[in-house]
């Protein structure tokens, strides 16, 4: 494979999304909102409403079976503490592993669907661009715009956290913790990569952009089930579980490629062509 | 010597032939017509020989690459006009030129810019280079896509149906680009339409197909000759008489004469027009004839095309 083919595949699906604001906006206004309402949520809400008798009800099992030394720290907090800490670091966690997803679909879902219904794909497919290259060129479009945006949420959800709960745990900064840097730097691109690889599939296959984003969707279906694992306590984000969690979609990431290639047919491409 | 050689390409789509065992050969310099209606599977046979679909049955070699196996190299020494223009509306002309340009390995700056400002200047499109591709006329994006076909100097061309959807005078721009550059780029030109006038005005030799078989090949004025009969002088003269009929048919190469008394119209078969028509001329003014006007009338290649694709249609 030559990387500069697949490069230049994306820097011209990229120049033209950059002049695309239908694209753009959902794709980075949807995740900065989260990132900036969750922390003010979570740290102005107990407090106002159950200003230090906070009840701590649901999340019991979560607490129950976050690691010892992490419950070592809560037994010396009071139940409003224990709450915004476990909410911030734990129970929003995984939402991170949606937004990569949230912002590459649209960009995944048009990688082939679209040029087929802008009819430009024939004469994409008519360059020397090997299959391969093509496919890793779209994937980096997806890929490389939807981290960024994870990225930054996660700055800013950082600064606003630590800002707003600053004065509350007594100086200490919470975030970013080693758990946090993880998720966001290791599972969370193994798990894009994954989802984007199997909706540019899908996009080659279907005939419409609508078409290829409705079946993207229930991709979200299994990350969902990781992050309902952690509010139910059920599977609790720590290195360890990170590292094997990562290590697994890596492994994905590699069949999903393959697969790719192989299914990647150009003539089954132009037959969809009207 | 032949560029493209095609021996029995056949392409099936499940029981559907859309292409059944074609046999031809394109020579290098030549343009080459492939005349059909819609459906009679040139477009099918384009997209085989450009190494974008395989074929079913048969082979092609394109400049010496078999489209099966070679398929990257084959689309790296074509240049392709596909279908629809395939341009990327939201980027501007320079910039779809850039990127096909990269595409197809041209990517010594230099070289790659001096390309490129060349092709758009030939196509006039160099004052809107910066323009976004999606305020252009359809003219205007038909002849950037055959500037983006032509960007990285390949030696085999494929245009499929260049002047489609155009208004007359953007068809006939169009077509003289193309018969300017097939002279200035000395490249072998693969033209497929169902515009008789392209192939009547473009190409060297064409072949006629149709529900993807081929019906006839050779030169536009040999399928004229072969379909339609031969050619008629027709003579204008001020009075027409037996005197004059007479000395008509003892030309050696008239074969049949005919006349119209009311328009005083005199009309000969004859075998051969450069021979022939002299000879016509000559002995009408020996036989005290006053000439008015002569006009050789051919049959066009719209009516070969027409009768051909009638016949195989019964």
């Amino acid at each position: 494979m030559r990387l500069e083919k697949a490069k230049l595949v994306f820097s011209k699906d990229w120049l033209e999304i950059k002049r695309n604001w239908q694209v753009i906006l959902p794709i980075v206004i949807v995740p900065l909102m989260i990132s900036v309402f969750i922390p003010v949520i979570l740290t102005l809400i107990p407090r106002v409403v159950s200003g230090s008798e906070a009840d701590l009800g649901g999340f019991v099992p979560l607490v129950q079976n976050l690691p010892l030394p992490v419950q070592d720290q809560l037994a010396a907090m009071s139940e409003l503490q224990i709450m915004i800490y476990v909410m911030a670091i734990y129970f929003f966690a995984p939402f991170f592993l949606i937004i990569p997803l949230m912002a590459s679909s649209v960009i995944a879902s048009d990688s082939f669907a679209g040029e087929k219904e802008r009819k430009t794909i024939e004469g994409l497919l008519a360059t020397p661009i090997s299959d391969s290259e093509l496919l890793f060129g779209k994937m980096l479009v997806s890929f490389i715009p939807s981290m960024l945006v994870t990225i930054i949420s996660f700055v800013v959800y950082t600064i606003i956290f630590d800002v707003l709960s600053f004065g509350l745990f007594n100086g200490m900064l919470l975030l970013p913790s080693l758990d946090w840097i993880l998720l966001i730097f290791g599972l969370a691109p193994t798990v894009a990569l994954a989802s984007i690889g199997l909706t540019v599939i899908i996009s080659a296959k279907v005939k419409g952009f609508r078409e290829a984003q409705q079946i993207s969707v229930i991709l979200l279906l299994p990350i969902l089930g990781l992050v309902f694992g952690q509010i139910s306590g059920a599977l609790i984000f720590g290195p360890a579980v990170i590292a094997v969690l990562a290590a697994l979609f890596v492994a994905l990431d590699f069949v999903v490629f393959r697969i790719g290639v192989k299914m990647f047919k150009r003539e089954e491409i132009l037959s969809q062509l009207s | 010597m032949p560029i493209i050689e095609v021996e029995n390409l056949t392409k099936k789509f499940g029981s559907y032939v859309a292409v059944n065992h074609l046999n031809f050969s394109v020579d290098e310099g030549e343009v080459f017509g492939l005349l059909g209606p819609n459906g009679a599977g040139k477009t099918t046979t384009v997209r085989m020989l450009a190494g974008l679909i395989s074929s079913s049955e048969g082979s092609a070699r394109v400049k010496g690459y078999v489209i099966n196996s070679d398929s990257l190299k084959v689309r790296e020494t074509v240049g392709i006009l596909t279908e629809n223009p395939s341009l990327y509306e939201k980027l501007t002309a320079y910039e779809n030129m850039d990127f096909f340009a990269q595409a197809y390995g041209l990517t010594e700056p230099t070289k790659k810019n001096q390309r490129i400002k060349e092709m758009l200047e030939f196509f006039g499109l160099w004052e809107r280079r910066n323009d976004k591709v999606g305020t252009f006329s359809k003219g205007m994006k038909q002849k950037l896509a055959i500037a983006r076909a032509l960007v990285h100097k390949p030696s085999v061309i494929f245009l499929d149906e260049p002047t489609s959807g155009l208004d007359p005078e953007s068809s006939k721009e169009v077509r003289d680009l193309i018969a300017q550059l097939s002279h200035q780029e000395k490249s072998t030109i693969l033209l497929c339409t169902h515009h008789l006038e392209d192939a009547e005005k473009l190409c060297s030799r064409v072949m006629i197909i149709n529900k993807g078989t081929s019906v006839i090949v050779g030169t536009p004025d040999g399928l004229r000759n072969k379909i339609s009969g031969t050619p008629t002088v027709e003579v204008t003269l001020e009075t027409v008489n037996s005197k004059l009929v007479e000395a008509v048919k003892n030309v050696s190469e008239v074969k049949q004469v005919t006349i119209d008394e009311e328009s005083c119209t005199l009309t000969a078969t004859i075998q051969n027009i450069q021979l022939g028509t002299p000879k016509i001329v000559k002995s009408l003014v020996e036989a005290g004839g006053l000439i008015l006007g002569v006009k050789v009338v051919r049959p066009s290649l719209e009516e070969a095309y027409l009768k051909l694709i009638k016949e195989e249609q019964k």
